[in-house]
């Protein structure tokens, strides 16, 4: 776990402290590793970018489609009758309701309405997001192989559902690396759900850099006195005498480096003088007291409480405002087998607020035009009801065969639906999406082309697109 | 033996070739100029045709294989280039591509030096252009007849002559020779030898993973300077003294049991070793006892022969031993899913490919991952090949998934129940008293089955008399009972019969005080026969499983049906051996497959020379790095082997040899030339891993519990961390361990999947999710944070502070230096003495003036010292342990 961007001064007071006298292929050398480390890849952007960095609120447990973004009006007719087998056409189902006996149809209980001038249909659990109705693209059309949790959140993060390879921030850190020298470029932040919901487990692999170096691997950020781990001195010891303390640190790390030229000595240095500047840059960060009283207002009553989603959005938008290049949040608890029609309301309570409030806040700023937004999770769910079926209770299981997210900002074409699913949200029937197309064209919004940002691993250039992914240009401004 | 002899037999009548030292064309000599020398080829005098595995095959297989390769599915034109027969055959268009000595007439040429985007190969949007020394390369070699080679990690070891040397009197054992004799043709000299304090503290780091103590130190400077003395007063040149003294030392940290610890730490990796099952629900599993037995395979220097046998198929072998079938836990460390939606068979698939890429990377330094899906593209290894290796593990008594929503948490079968004398001693007990009462039961039923009729005229009576207190039933008898009762005796049924006399037995104050005291005993049983530990093992099923290759390794798409069998491109399995795990456990040990022996020494010389020979240490196939040292590779390859796969021989031939004692400082001609230190004209310098860094902390501050196995344990932890990521009840908050648990080597603190303790992340440790035999090594501020910071360096510091200054009188100066001694093994220089000293002068000031900060600082950590001490000149002090702990020279190994 590293933080890639802080290499970037790192190098630059190396390259100013090594007059020493290294050999220039030393130096070179040295720099090779580092260059990557900090300004990312020689030649990346690959060509001009519509966005400069990411904010990716992961919905984790899987948001169900039919109760937020694919309106399916003629489902109610069909309460509680069967599925047609046509439909399912003896697509597998997961171990929890392949065994069932019946697969009654279960219409949403939540009404839509068109939304924003583009006439975007959206559901009442989204009462705020409705209003950036015609800034969001909806992507209906999404599907991925994986149909448990754990295979399905790795192929999202990582391109491929066996754990191993590096995940989208690690790639972008990779290859992009960092626009600020004092912050990780690649940010964690995870949330719990208000509600009663049972938390989705998640995994550090999620945001781990697998095969590329660790220094690419996401920095979790948590709420209380250590937002970034050991990030504080230990009681007893103040800043100053931390100082004092790093400065004899850095003497006898010099005296040693006069017998003992090794450019490693240099770096570590160099390193602990980054961890001093980020014992200041991220209590700055996270300190929200300078916020005005409107900010709170407009993500809303969560926002005050550390650690939850709406807190997390506000702190996303200070970390791109500081030039982060990925940001990652995770909510949990999206994941109704049972209990959907409360669950949801109360996972929409969570984030619907917050999530508008953050495009909006990007969008006042003139930061959303080169910031792109994405909200989703994994899979969708099924149409039919796992578990009873009554008025008002259902449950559905995993469905890896549609589901739906939306974009919003930098490069999206906002106003859009994209795709379209048959009656029963079961099938793709237009602009089909895999995962690979999603990141082939967030790649893309990058400025990155995703078969040319490969990675050398036991012999075979790996990339984040495996030797898939199209870019879906429709959804392109 | 006899069997490897006939398979010696086997494999040449199977045309295996016996090539002789093909190393011998690669050591040309080699200009090293840059960074990247070992990258690029060296460079071919014009005159000298091209060398194929050094010159040729890097270019088609990076360039052209992935087309016209192994991949049979791949393949465009209809020609591969990785087998000559196949490149000299017909291709698709009539013609063959390549004309040996003829290269204006192969259309190979006509095509790579083709300028028209539709001709030009390789296809401009491969991204992969050839150069023109390339080119070049590829016309020469055609020219000179285009002969192949076999790629070289497949071709047999052979003992290379030790080559000579013009400086004998440096070369300690043959390492030294091949590693000189390359130094000689680079023109470059040697460094000198360490210091005794550095070569003690890397002899104790590289082998025991342990700083050297104080104690150790001094004994190890005074006999080598004494033998020294004793040498030179002997001969000029006699160093055999001096010798004696080293070699004796390094059998003191061989014969360590922290020496099985440290090698563990390595195979931990590669076996994907952990405390939990990984995926989404990432619950507990027990495992200990298999970690155990690795450090004590390591610690009784078992053979790697063997210690590759019983973690293969330690169960099939004759009278297999509990340990040994504690040792096949190797291939049960895989990930386990026990998620609520889980299909088993995809997960069963899963863990068998698993399983197959393991053994590959770890014995045969082979991608094998690339071959479940589709032929290799790279190397000669064919779908059919992995799921040949796959049959081999497609056999074991498992299920696809774990022990979802069973009522009792256990390992998920096949395990192994652990010798637990208490408690075994304790269900003994309680069998004994069950099987006394399970009798006394039957008689008193048949007891009361004679009874019954007096019994049931006794109910009848009371019944009528209006049921007086004091005799049964106390509680009023059920309708249908009373319905029974009336039924004449001979209309009644079967069921009848039982249901009444069932009543009868409930209401028997006696026979129901046995039963509830037999239901008790079953629960007690049931209760500690959980409490054995257990640990997962290897079992085969009766009949194998029919194992088919699966198409794009899609476990919902079986394809041909296919038997047990190694790759086709190695030496075939012997017809002796068994088609199951113990006849492959013996072929990847079998001294005619080339790969294992290369592999493992490699692997070897990365844990104590920071890189391997081969840098690459998880691929020997084409698109890995070759060796540095072809032949030395080789040498130690061969030796292992000839040495009975003896593992403290091959590491104590290393750590004897002057090229391992050599002085590490960074020569500026060598940051010029070579600064990765892949020539080895000095010693080793990298940071150590994260075991051993907090390992080194607790050793020094005299913290640390040396306790060698048992249970893992849970050190400190940052709060919060599990309950973000963690599923969501309570159960899954870090509770730290208490007492010793806090303080144990790192090998055994608690490795949860989903979350490995933080500070193994943060300095490079893998998630254990999958086989790795190499980790990074990164330099970065978390991991000053983590130094600086942690409650575990923080409590290390104040405990060395204790040491420094009760151990060695009261005088600052000495005090200061015991510091310096107890974490690198030697004493400050007087400008460290001087930073030092000026340190902790101005903490004491500070303290001294705040004594509420030096109070606070020392409350750190759980642990107490013994001793009172003034907390401003303690709190000084372990500001200033806290700077030593903080120094490069502390986290590297010099």
């Amino acid at each position: 776990m590293s933080v890639e961007s802080l290499f970037a001064l790192s190098r630059r007071q190396f390259v100013s402290r090594s007059a020493v006298g290294l050999g220039t292929a030393a130096l070179a050398h040295l720099l090779g590793e580092q260059l990557q480390a900090s300004g990312g890849l020689p030649g990346c952007p690959q060509h001009i970018p519509k966005a400069k960095r990411v904010i990716y609120l992961t919905q984790a447990g899987a948001p169900s489609q039919l109760e937020l973004f694919d309106h399916k009006p003629q489902l109610k007719e069909q309460f509680d009758k069967d599925l047609p087998d046509s439909v399912r056409q003896g697509q597998r189902l997961t171990g929890m309701t392949a065994g069932q006996a019946r697969f009654p149809i279960c219409p949403s209980m939540y009404n839509f309405s068109q939304q924003g001038q583009a006439g975007l249909w959206l559901s009442e659990l989204l009462p705020h997001t409705s209003r950036i109705a015609d800034r969001m693209c909806v992507i209906r059309s999404l599907h991925t192989e994986a149909i448990n949790h754990d295979p399905a959140m790795t192929l999202l993060q990582t391109g491929h559902q066996i754990a191993g390879r590096p995940s989208l921030g690690a790639w972008l850190s990779y290859g992009l690396g960092s626009e600020n020298d004092d912050l990780p470029a690649f940010v964690v932040m995870i949330s719990r759900p208000s509600g009663p919901t049972n938390a989705q487990p998640l995994h550090e692999r999620m945001w781990g850099a697998g095969f590329l170096s660790p220094r690419y691997q996401g920095v979790r950020f948590s709420p209380g006195k250590d937002p970034v781990l050991f990030l504080s001195n230990p009681p007893g010891i103040t800043n100053e005498r931390r100082r004092s303390m790093l400065d004899d640190v850095s003497s006898l790390n010099r005296l040693r480096l006069e017998d003992d030229p090794d450019p490693e000595i240099q770096a570590r240095i160099d390193q602990y003088e980054m961890a001093f500047r980020l014992q200041r840059s991220v209590p700055e960060l996270t300190d929200l007291s300078q916020e005005p009283k409107s900010v709170f207002e407009a993500y809303g009553p969560e926002s005050q409480k550390p650690g939850t989603f709406a807190a997390n959005c506000l702190l996303a938008r200070r970390l791109v405002e500081r030039g982060v290049r990925f940001v990652q949040l995770y909510h949990r608890g999206w994941d109704q087998h049972a209990n959907l029609p409360s669950g949801i309301k109360s996972q929409c309570y969570d984030t619907d607020q917050p999530s508008a409030a953050l495009v909006e806040d990007l969008a006042r700023r003139g930061l959303l035009d080169d910031t792109l937004v994405i909200w989703g999770g994994e899979f969708g769910r099924t149409v039919y009801s796992q578990g009873k079926l009554t008025a008002n209770d259902y449950g559905r299981d995993h469905h890896p065969r549609c589901y739906s997210i939306w974009m919003a900002g930098g490069g999206i074409k906002p106003g859009t639906m994209y795709g379209e699913t048959d009656d029963f949200s079961y099938n793709i029937v237009k602009d089909p999406v895999h995962i690979h197309d999603l990141n082939a064209t967030v790649l893309h919004l990058l400025g990155i082309n995703h078969k040319a940002l490969t990675y050398r691993y036991q012999g075979r250039d790996f990339r984040l697109t495996d030797i898939h992914g199209s870019i879906v240009e429709g959804i392109l401004a | 033996m006899r069997r490897m002899a006939k398979c010696v037999r086997d494999r040449r009548r199977a045309g295996w070739p016996r090539r002789v030292a093909w190393w011998r064309a690669w050591c040309l000599p080699a200009v090293v100029c840059c960074s990247v020398w070992l990258c690029s080829s060296p460079s071919v005098q014009a005159a000298e045709p091209p060398q194929f595995n050094r010159d040729i095959r890097p270019i088609l297989s990076n360039h052209c294989f992935p087309c016209h390769g192994p991949d049979s599915a791949a393949r465009k034109g209809g020609f591969r280039l990785d087998r000559r027969d196949d490149a000299l055959a017909n291709a698709d268009s009539g013609q063959p591509v390549l004309v040996p000595g003829n290269p204006g007439a192969s259309p190979l040429l006509q095509r790579v030096r083709a300028t028209e985007a539709a001709e030009v190969m390789p296809p401009p949007e491969i991204k992969k252009p050839l150069s023109a020394k390339q080119i070049d390369l590829l016309e020469r070699w055609i020219a000179a007849g285009a002969p192949y080679e076999r790629h070289w990690s497949l071709i047999s070891v052979q003992r290379p002559a030790v080559p000579a040397v013009s400086q004998p009197a440096w070369v300690r054992n043959e390492i030294d020779a091949f590693v000189l004799a390359r130094l000689e043709r680079e023109g470059l000299p040697a460094s000198p030898e360490a210091g005794p304090e550095t070569l003690i503290r890397r002899l104790a780091l590289d082998l025991t993973g342990l700083p050297p103590t104080p104690a150790e130190v001094e004994a190890f400077v005074a006999e080598i300077l004494a033998a020294q003395q004793t040498d030179r007063a002997t001969t000029a040149n006699s160093r055999s003294q001096t010798e004696a003294v080293y070699r004796r030392w390094v059998d003191y940290f061989l014969d360590s049991p922290h020496y099985g610890e440290r090698m563990a730490v390595d195979w931990l990796d590669a076996a994907r070793f952990a405390d939990t099952n990984g995926y989404q629900v990432d619950r507990d599993r027990e495992m200990w006892a298999w970690r155990d037995w690795v450090i004590q395979a390591f610690n009784s220097n078992q053979s790697f022969a063997q210690f590759t046998i019983e973690q293969i198929a330690g169960d099939l072998l004759p009278n297999a031993t509990p340990s040994q079938k504690i040792a096949t836990g190797f291939h049960r460390n895989h990930m386990l899913n026990e998620e609520g939606g889980v299909i088993p068979d995809e997960f069963l698939a899963e863990y068998c490919a698993d399983r197959v890429e393991t053994t590959a990377a770890l014995w045969l330094g082979q991608t094998f991952n690339c071959a479940r899906c589709h032929d290799h593209k790279y190397d000669a290894f064919t779908q059919r090949d992995f799921y040949g290796m796959y049959a081999f593990y497609h056999n074991v008594a498992e299920g696809g998934i774990g022990n979802y929503g069973a009522s009792i948490r256990r390992n998920a079968p096949p395990f192994l129940k652990l010798p637990a004398p208490e408690l075994e001693a304790k269900l003994a007990k309680l069998r004994m008293d069950l099987a006394t009462a399970q009798p006394q039961l039957k008689d008193l039923d048949a007891k009361l089955q004679a009874e019954q009729p007096q019994w049931e005229e006794q109910l009848q009576k009371t019944l009528a008399a209006g049921a007086p207190a004091n005799t049964p039933p106390t509680a009023p008898v059920p309708e249908d009972i009373l319905a029974l009762l009336k039924k004449p005796a001979a209309e009644r049924n079967e069921a009848d019969r039982q249901k009444l006399s069932a009543y009868q037995q409930s209401t028997h104050p006696e026979r129901k005080a046995l039963a509830e005291r037999i239901a008790g005993l079953t629960k007690q049983i049931d209760e500690t026969d959980l409490q054995i530990p257990t640990t997962l093992v290897m079992e085969e099923l009766p009949q194998p499983r029919v194992t088919r290759v699966l198409m794009r390794g899609d476990y919902t798409r079986p394809g041909d049906e296919v038997t047990a069998n190694t790759p086709a491109s190695l030496p075939p399995l012997a017809a002796d051996l068994p088609r199951n795990r113990l006849g492959l456990a013996r072929w990847l040990v079998d001294p005619a497959n080339p790969l294992p022996a290369r592999v493992t020494v490699n692997r070897f010389w990365q844990s104590i020379f920071g890189t391997g020979l081969v840098r690459t240490s998880e691929d020997f196939g084409t698109q890995g790095e070759p060796p540095s040292h072809p032949e030395l590779l080789d040498w130690l390859a061969d030796e292992f082997v000839r040495s009975g796969w003896d593992v403290k021989h091959v590491l104590r031939l290393m750590v004897t040899s002057s090229t391992y004692r050599q002085s590490s400082r960074a020569r500026r001609d060598l940051l010029e030339r070579d600064p990765d230190n892949r020539l080895l004209a000095r010693g080793p310098r990298f940071r150590l891993q994260a075991e051993f860094l907090r390992d080194q902390a607790l050793a020094a501050s005299g913290l640390l519990v040396k306790t060698v196995g048992g249970p893992s344990v849970k050190p400190y932890h940052p709060p919060g961390l599990y309950e973000q990521v963690t599923a969501g009840s309570t159960t899954n908050t870090y509770v730290a361990g208490t007492g010793d648990e806090l303080h144990r080597r790192s090998m055994y603190t608690y490795w949860k999947r989903s979350v490995p303790h933080p500070a193994m992340l943060v300095f490079d440790a893998p998630f254990r999710e999958s086989c790795s035999v190499r980790r990074s090594r990164t330099n970065t501020p978390l991991q000053a944070l983590n130094l600086l910071n942690d409650p575990t360096y923080v409590e290390a510091a104040r405990f060395l502070a204790a040491r420094m200054l009760t151990e060695v009188g009261p005088t600052l100066d000495t005090q200061l230096t015991q510091g310096y001694r107890l974490v690198l093994a030697r004493a400050p220089q007087p400008r460290e003495l001087a930073v030092l000293r000026a340190a902790y002068q101005r903490a004491l000031t500070e303290f001294q003036a705040d004594a509420n900060a030096a109070t606070e600082l020392l409350q750190v950590g759980i642990r107490r010292t013994g001793t009172e001490l003034n907390p401003a000149r303690w709190g000084a002090m372990t500001v200033v342990a806290s700077t030593i702990l903080n120094l490069d020279e502390t986290v590297m190994k010099e």
